[in-house]
């Protein structure tokens, strides 16, 4: 904590985050949630998607289906959340959609956002702060790594997943 | 301390601020209308953005446009002018030959138009001599990381930092930005300190489209950045994010239009070397 404006950036978050150095926790589900759908009542709405139906997301969205349960809540505002996860190359991403009652994207809200492969940083000064701290100290908060185009991968994955999700949807979640 | 991320100009854009958690989650809220507005307007994607119509029409007939559109394309003009068009907004039609955009509907731009074709009339009107395609690929991040930072000094937040895959600013908070090391992708390198300033990084790794970079030089349509990385620092996230493509045109006639601007840039190949320019 080099500076005084620092150690306050730094102070109120230890309870919010636990993400090592290459990964970035930004929400939990409530809190994507409740910033999609505020003051709404969220329920469950879980969905298990036949062959059939599997079939028939892949055909129209023209992506793989690769798992079978939907996780899926229903606002007492009128809408829909889903809970997706993306894996790319390089990167996991755990997301948001938000669809209002006619199917039509409201929001996107990252989750989590981890490196799947040498994330992590190499150079050992750096390295020496972790020392005695323990996993998912918040110390990486004062370090960006910028992120070139591998957040432009990231985002066309997120792209693929909400075409999935929006043909899981008309095809069978919001199907009247 | 709050902090969100959300998909927007094709990449994810991430905005954290150290404020009282009410103030904070309504600034970034704010904030991110801000960068979809943007978004919406300058998508080249996007059939009924405000660009897509302008590169539809205004080779035919004056169009007038957006306050954020006239700010992101006359800045672009100027860089264009200043850095004799190693910079060039009208990228588009090599972006699209070589596969990185999709084709537009309508009239084929011209192979010959260049910046010196779009022409901005002080009462908020743009035409095109040519027909041709505008792409703020290059520009309109750093513009929308700018916005952002704007509407969080607005709402009261002491401290932010937004980051839009690879332009980043922040205010009122010391920090290291690091970029990943060209000589392995997978890891990080510590590169600077700012303080109220902003960086952009440019980087031909990670292209999946190997023959041809997304990068490329306006004139010769040369790819750009196979070698290494381009991170530039300069007041403005408009400034760092268009000044990375001039650099990594031309390193050494760069250094003037650096100056000028108050900016600096910092090269990193893929044998671990360090340039620094300006």
């Amino acid at each position: 904590m080099r500076d005084p404006v620092l150690a306050l950036w730094l102070a109120p978050c230890a309870a919010l985050v636990a993400a090592p150095v290459g990964g970035t926790t930004y929400f939990t589900v409530e809190q994507a949630q409740a910033a999609l759908f505020p003051g709404a009542q969220m329920t469950p709405h879980p969905v298990t998607l036949t062959p059939g139906q599997v079939k028939a997301i892949e055909k129209a969205s023209d992506t793989r289906v690769r798992e079978k349960t939907v996780k899926v809540w229903r606002a007492s505002s009128g809408g829909w959340f889903y809970l997706d996860q993306v894996i790319g190359k390089h990167e996991l991403i755990t997301y948001g959609l938000a669809l209002d009652a006619q199917g039509v994207v409201r929001g996107i809200e990252i989750l989590d956002y981890r490196e799947t492969y040498g994330g992590e940083v190499r150079d050992p000064k750096w390295r020496a702060q972790f020392v005695g701290k323990k996993m998912g100290s918040p110390l990486h908060l004062d370090v960006d790594i910028v992120n070139l185009s591998g957040a432009t991968l990231s985002s066309r994955n997120i792209t693929t997943g909400v075409r999935r999700l929006l043909a899981t949807h008309a095809l069978v979640v919001g199907k009247p | 301390m709050c902090q969100r991320a959300q998909p927007w100009l094709g990449t994810l854009v991430s905005i954290r601020v150290e404020a009282a958690s009410s103030v904070a989650a309504q600034a970034i809220g704010a904030a991110f209308d801000e960068i979809g507005e943007i978004h919406r307007r300058m998508s080249f994607h996007d059939p009924d953005s405000e660009l897509s119509r302008l590169n539809a029409t205004a080779h035919r007939a004056a169009q007038a446009v957006s306050s954020h559109l006239y700010r992101v394309l006359s800045a672009s003009l100027a860089l264009a002018r200043a850095s004799g068009g190693s910079f060039d907004p009208t990228v588009g039609r090599v972006l699209v030959e070589r596969g990185h955009l999709p084709a537009p509907a309508g009239d084929a731009p011209d192979p010959g138009a260049r910046w010196r074709d779009v022409s901005l009339s002080t009462d908020g009107r743009v035409r095109f001599r040519r027909p041709l395609w505008l792409d703020l690929g290059g520009i309109a991040k750093g513009y929308a990381v700018d916005r952002a930072i704007a509407c969080l000094r607005r709402q009261g937040v002491a401290a932010a930092v937004v980051n839009a895959g690879g332009d980043l600013r922040s205010f009122g908070v010391r920090h290291t930005v690091w970029v990943r090391d060209p000589a392995d992708p997978g890891g990080g390198v510590p590169l600077l300190e700012t303080r109220n300033a902003a960086v952009a990084t440019s980087a031909g790794y990670f292209n999946e489209n190997p023959p041809h970079p997304a990068i490329v030089e306006p004139q010769t349509g040369a790819g750009l950045g196979d070698d290494g990385s381009v991170t530039v620092c300069a007041r403005r996230a408009i400034w760092a994010d268009g000044l990375t493509k001039v650099v990594l045109a031309h390193p050494a006639g760069s250094v003037s239009l650096l100056r000028r601007l108050g900016a600096s840039a910092v090269l990193l190949d893929r044998d671990g070397g360090r340039h620094h320019v300006s």
